[in-house]
């Protein structure tokens, strides 16, 4: 009996693990964000679920080159949210959650594509992007300032070509280039100067 | 042209009530109903009152529409399977004006017993004094039926008094 | 002479031209009932406040559809503006979010950029 007691709590510790491991839509636990936010001098919180990018997404004018090329990119995507964070000062939010937030994306399923670490500065950046039959099916941006934080999750299909050209897209853009620049990062490494690089270059 | 004629209700009352009773008193034969038929033809005139041109037109209207009010009357006590003679006789036997002649009286019970169309064809001729184009226009009936009616009616009713007549001057001599 | 023959009546019963004037001395008009006016006066004026009800209460209903379908029309408008103004706000926030997207990449992009810059000095 005790046997069988066990391996029921084990069963369902099992079947809910990988939930755990998951990440969740809501990003930080809903008391973080507010804490967050009361501390901000400036927020910005984004969610868009499926349903709502598709709302959306009738409203975008095709005829318009700007829209149509948002509309094309948002097309099929499962979700976006975005917290973005400005403090007039430093240490107002703990790297402890941040890193909690990081380690919830490291499984099997999303690869580091980015990861820089500016001791100087306290700057830390985080692109790990999920694959799926070698596609990628998700994008999670961690961009940590000491008095900004900025917190990116794409879910679904994503067209990285498309991502990169955000920059022409009226509105959205800076001055820099394509997507494609952005370069992969070994995998667990903190980030100096010097850290080596695997340049794939290109597309990611 | 321009309508210089109001229509008066009450003042049309006044003026043809008993015509249009005469008309369905003659034709059913029952007083009670007669008057009830009466009211009923009035009030039709008061919602189309607005369409009535003339002192004619309303004349001509509530004559049309006695006659229809009273065939329509009938037709519901054919249904109802009622003895219209014994309703003549208790109709009329209770207000028979004075200044018309024990013949007259007869004669009007006699009209009774005549089929409805007949009825109605001398009831127009012999009360209304129409012609036979009027009583056409007023029945809504071809003319060459009116013209049969009246004539087969008139035969009719003659053989009717005739018959009745010699009873009354048999009945008048050995009573 | 009795009431026959005064009347002109034939041995036969009736001569023609006789027997018509007998029918339209028979046939004239009785008068109606003196109680005829004043029944059809109570009816007419008991019809007529009944008809003014039923007017009243046709109008009555008609302004109530008329400002419902006011209400529901004006309604489904707002609706209409709301469901517009939402799109929008919605068309914004994916706007927003491929902004904030794109900023950070930059960023990204910038540090990788300097970082080479001082792998190769």
């Amino acid at each position: 009996m005790k046997n069988q007691v066990i391996a029921f709590v084990l069963g369902v510790a099992a079947w809910t693990a990988p939930a755990f491991a998951q990440p969740s839509p809501l990003l930080l636990p809903p008391a973080v964000e507010k804490e967050l936010a009361a501390r901000a001098s400036d927020v910005t919180e984004v969610t868009l679920d499926k349903n709502m990018l598709g709302f959306a997404s009738k409203f975008m004018n095709g005829k318009d080159k700007d829209d149509a090329s948002v509309r094309q990119l948002i097309q099929g995507l499962d979700g976006i949210y975005v917290r973005s964070y400005e403090f007039d000062k430093e240490g107002q939010y703990s790297m402890d959650q941040i890193d909690s937030l990081r380690k919830t994306f490291e499984t099997a399923e999303w690869s580091p594509m980015v990861r820089e670490r500016e001791r100087k500065t306290g700057e830390t950046t985080d692109i790990m992007v999920k694959l799926v039959n070698g596609e990628p099916h998700g994008m999670f941006i961690l961009a940590a300032e000491p008095k900004e934080l900025t917190i990116v999750l794409i879910m679904g299909p994503i067209r990285m070509d498309q991502l990169g050209e955000l920059n022409g897209i009226a509105g959205l853009g800076g001055a820099l280039g394509p997507l494609g620049g952005v370069q992969h990062a070994p995998h667990g490494k903190d980030g100096d100067n010097s850290k080596a690089k695997d340049k794939k270059g290109g597309d990611q | 042209m321009a309508r210089d004629w109001q229509p008066d209700f009450e003042q049309l009352v006044d003026e043809h009530q008993s015509m249009v009773f005469s008309l369905a008193l003659r034709m059913t034969g029952d007083r009670g109903l007669a008057e009830e038929i009466a009211q009923d033809v009035f009030l039709e005139l008061d919602r189309h009152l607005g369409r009535i041109e003339s002192p004619l037109h309303a004349l001509h209207w509530l004559r049309r529409v006695a006659m229809s009010r009273s065939a329509d009357a009938l037709r519901r006590r054919k249904v109802r399977g009622m003895d219209l003679w014994v309703e003549m006789e208790d109709g009329y036997g209770a207000r028979v004006e004075e200044r018309c002649s024990p013949i007259g009286v007869r004669l009007e019970q006699l009209l009774a017993t005549l089929p409805e169309p007949q009825r109605a064809a001398l009831i127009l001729r012999y009360q209304e004094d129409l012609t036979p184009e009027e009583i056409a226009a007023t029945l809504e009936a071809p003319l060459a039926t009116v013209k049969s009616h009246l004539q087969r009616g008139l035969k009719l009713l003659r053989a009717k008094a005739a018959s009745n007549l010699k009873d009354y001057i048999r009945t008048a001599t050995t009573g | 002479m009795d009431d026959l023959e005064r009347d002109g009546l034939g041995r036969d019963g009736l001569e023609s031209d006789e027997f018509e004037r007998e029918l339209k001395q028979a046939f004239e008009r009785r008068p109606a009932p003196p109680s005829l006016k004043r029944k059809l006066m109570d009816r007419r004026s008991r019809q007529r406040t009944e008809r003014l009800h039923l007017r009243k209460v046709m109008w009555e209903r008609l302004a109530a559809c008329l400002v419902l379908a006011a209400l529901v029309g004006g309604g489904f408008e707002w609706h209409q503006r709301e469901e517009q103004r939402k799109g929008e706000a919605a068309r914004q926030q994916v706007f927003t979010a491929l902004r904030i997207t794109n900023h950070a990449l930059n960023q990204v992009k910038a540090q990788l950029a300097e970082h080479d810059r001082d792998r190769q000095e």
